[in-house]
């Protein structure tokens, strides 16, 4: 068999996610570009080029700023608590205990928990007058209403929701350290924790590394726990308003899809020079044997 | 056959060099043997060694099935549409008109199955605009209705989306605020010639309501029904503080005054919802205190206007005062499911929520309806009235302009008032609404059709400031900024949305 038609073959074979991603991301990523160009009436069945107006009035609209910074904060938190709090879990889950696949379980439910009801509970959970967050701490918190707090809740509700999957992958990875390693430490003498420094972490830098840029793309598109949790007529949602949530607004409730895409599309190139960063970063510290 | 060998041949050397591949990444190079070991685990047992001749028959084997089934879901799902053309819609070769030809002349031509669908956004309205279809479908047997619901809050988000890609609903609802947009983009079939032929007359309908469905001299809709605004009060608790119930006398202070007596916060009881909304709220009290939501000519907001700002200031006090509960209150449980559940002594309310309002066991029997109070310069009131329209782009359009007929008939209109949905706008059947709930004062919303102004809904720029206006109140609602702050923000916001759409 000649290498030629083996390609052939391969394209043939990924050719159902190859169309469907072009039809359902690639297209609608295009238009997303030429929409932040445009000037759209009628639901955006007349356009009209219009250059760079679009971003000229992102950059003097304070709201922009405002929703950028909630952006990177709410990153800025979520990524690296998740990523610890995965590889912590996924390292004490890797261990011979008994019922570890209960554990496994647990940790793994909230994958496949329906978000809007998992919202629903948080919005319980954290209510100011009979909430049991409130209740257990003893405090009197406005944990939904207050912007500061509005972003832990969160950042918390994300975090949950996202150890699971992102454990399974660091386990994969654990699972994937050979065991001969160890083995060869162990007769060096090392200790428990030189083991986990000098083995287990260097081993899985390339999950920590998919991981991270897994995470990141993620939380910069958070929306649902914002549109769930918090909602539209909260006094809280300027803090806590993402670029997605922004985007949403823009294009759907104010029927402005030109100034929505514009939003989105600089989210895309944030995600792009975030992603590219970690590429050129990944030499220093990713360990590919 | 030899062509299918060979075809299965590439697909095994494939996965072949798939598992060289996961080996490649997935493990390292230092131990092979173990490797080797750890990958038995995902192999059937009896498999002998790896890419042996069993594991390249399952694989072969597999591949195939999942081939196999994938052109047959393709298969089945292409004969599901065909039948569905074939039974329900007209089969898809024939050009448009002849149908409607059909229809139209030869109405002892065999008539085709046709389902519509009529969108709308009130759930508490489904069983009379239910009960509407049936009836019409009892008169044409060979049409039916499907009547879809989707909330207020989605509803526009939906028919946005719906208007360009050719799928809105063949009629469905419309408000006065959104008609603009979607009269002037040619989403909405006029029906102009229909009225000229005298298919339908316009003048059968109360104050002038179907020159809301009209523009550039064009005809778009039918109107259903109107709406206007009244004060709600739980009888048992003004009976309890033994105050007097709300009457005409009463002024906006009169209110505010009760409402502070009657509520107890310590129990959760308050004497007024002094939600944060327009229609059902703040608009009602702007205008009877002599502001203005918006110039008449819908040049200019009008919430800067002082006597606006005093109004909102007015209302906002009293969710500080604890005559009302706070707006993160009232935002966890909606206001009128507060008054539902006997929490609430009064609240503003519109005509179409009688019947949810009524449907609760809590205070059945225990509540009644009075006319807002007198604000320093009148009393006030938010007139709106909702119409039926039929989309340009329906498959089916002689069948909807039935049904969009039918809808405006006073049959309908009849079914309307009886099953106390809304207060129908065909004149005559408004005294069926009124006796449609002997026990509560209903008469109170069709006597303040004469103190009512008309929704402020005629104008490009309102669906822009509509949909912002609520974001920056509940920023004053919530305590984050003045509540002068807000109208000056909504004033100005309102105001360049207006230039936006010029």
């Amino acid at each position: 068999m000649n290498s030629r038609s083996k390609y052939v073959w391969a394209y043939f074979m990924i050719a159902p996610t190859l169309i469907g991603t072009l039809v359902f991301w690639g297209w609608p990523v295009v238009q997303s570009i030429l929409l932040g160009f445009q000037h759209s009436s009628n639901f955006g069945t007349v356009n009209h080029w219009v250059g760079f107006d679009n971003y000229v009035k992102l950059v003097h609209d304070q709201e922009f700023w405002q929703n950028l910074r909630n952006t990177l904060l709410y990153v800025a938190m979520f990524v690296p608590v998740t990523l610890v709090l995965s590889t912590l879990f996924a390292v004490l889950l890797n261990t011979k205990v008994k019922g570890v696949s209960l554990y496994r379980v647990i940790f793994f439910l909230p994958q496949v928990t329906m978000p809007a009801a998992a919202a629903m509970v948080w919005v319980v959970l954290f209510a100011k007058d009979f909430g049991l967050i409130n209740h257990l701490l003893g405090t009197h918190v406005a944990w939904l209403s207050n912007g500061n707090y509005a972003m832990i809740v969160l950042v918390i509700v994300g975090v949950w929701g996202a150890i699971g999957m992102n454990m399974l992958l660091v386990l994969a990875g654990l699972q994937g350290i050979p065991k001969s390693l160890y083995e060869a430490a162990d007769i060096d003498g090392a200790k428990r924790f030189n083991k986990f420094r000098f083995i287990t972490i260097p081993m899985l830098t390339p999950t920590l590394f998919f991981t991270s840029i897994i995470l990141l793309i993620g939380a910069t598109q958070i929306f649902d726990s914002i549109y769930l949790i918090i909602g539209k007529t909260n006094v809280a949602l300027p803090s806590v308003r993402s670029l997605v949530y922004a985007y949403y607004q823009n294009s759907f409730i104010y029927n402005d899809r030109n100034y929505g895409a514009s939003i989105i599309n600089v989210l895309l190139m944030i995600n792009l020079a975030l992603t590219g960063i970690q590429f050129a970063f990944q030499k220093k510290w990713v360990y590919y044997d | 056959m030899q062509t299918f060998f060979h075809l299965n041949n590439k697909a095994c050397n494939l996965k072949k060099g798939a598992f060289k591949a996961v080996i490649h990444i997935d493990y390292t190079k230092h131990v092979k043997r173990q490797h080797n070991l750890h990958l038995r685990k995902f192999l059937p047992k009896h498999s002998n060694s790896l890419g042996g001749c069993q594991m390249v028959k399952r694989n072969k084997f597999s591949f195939m099935l999942v081939a196999v089934m994938m052109v047959l879901s393709l298969i089945t799902a292409a004969c599901g549409n065909n039948s569905n053309n074939s039974s329900n819609n007209k089969p898809s070769n024939k050009p448009d008109n002849s149908a409607s030809n059909n229809a139209g002349e030869a109405t002892e031509a065999p008539k085709k199955n046709v389902t519509l669908t009529y969108a709308i956004w009130d759930k508490i309205q489904q069983p009379a605009m239910e009960a509407i279809a049936t009836e019409f479908t009892a008169q044409n047997p060979n049409i039916k209705v499907k009547v879809e619901v989707i909330p207020w809050g989605d509803y526009w988000t939906k028919m946005s989306a719906a208007a360009p890609a050719g799928t809105l609903p063949d009629v469905f609802w419309m408000h006065g605020g959104q008609f603009a947009t979607y009269a002037s983009g040619k989403f909405l079939e006029p029906i102009t010639s229909k009225v000229e032929a005298g298919e339908i007359d316009l003048n059968n309908y109360a104050a002038n309501l179907a020159s809301i469905y009209t523009l550039n001299g064009e005809n778009y809709g039918i109107p259903k029904d109107f709406d206007t605004i009244g004060l709600a009060y739980n009888k048992e608790l003004f009976d309890q503080a033994g105050i007097a119930y709300p009457d005409d006398t009463w002024t906006y202070a009169k209110l505010a005054e009760v409402a502070k007596q009657l509520s107890q916060p310590d129990k959760g009881i308050y004497g007024f919802g002094a939600k944060m909304d327009t229609q059902t709220g703040y608009w009602n009290d702007i205008l009877a205190n002599g502001g203005k939501i918006i110039a008449d000519d819908m040049s200019k907001s009008g919430y800067d206007d002082p006597a606006s700002i005093e109004a909102l200031q007015a209302r906002y006090q009293m969710t500080v005062d604890g005559a009302s509960p706070t707006h993160q209150q009232m935002t966890d449980m909606e206001a009128t499911e507060m008054f539902k559940s006997g929490k609430l002594a009064m609240i503003f309310d519109g005509s179409w929520r009688i019947s949810d309002i009524d449907s609760s066991d809590i205070i059945k029997g225990k509540w009644d309806w009075a006319k807002l109070p007198m604000g320093k310069v009148k009393r006030a009131n938010i007139i709106n009235g909702l119409g039926n329209v039929m989309a340009a782009s329906g498959k089916n359009k002689e069948e909807a302009w039935q049904f969009l007929k039918f809808l405006g008939s006073q049959k309908a209109a009849e079914i309307t008032a009886q099953m106390g949905a809304a207060i129908p706008a065909f004149n005559g059947t408004q005294d069926a609404w009124l006796t449609s709930r002997p026990y509560l004062n209903l008469k109170v919303f069709t006597e303040q059709v004469g103190d009512a102004t008309p929704y402020p809904s005629g104008s490009m720029a309102y669906p822009v400031w509509f949909a912002k206006e609520p974001e920056i109140m509940s920023q004053a609602w919530g305590g984050a900024i003045s509540v002068e702050e807000a109208a000056k923000k909504v004033a100005e916001m309102m105001n360049q949305a207006i230039a936006d759409t010029k």
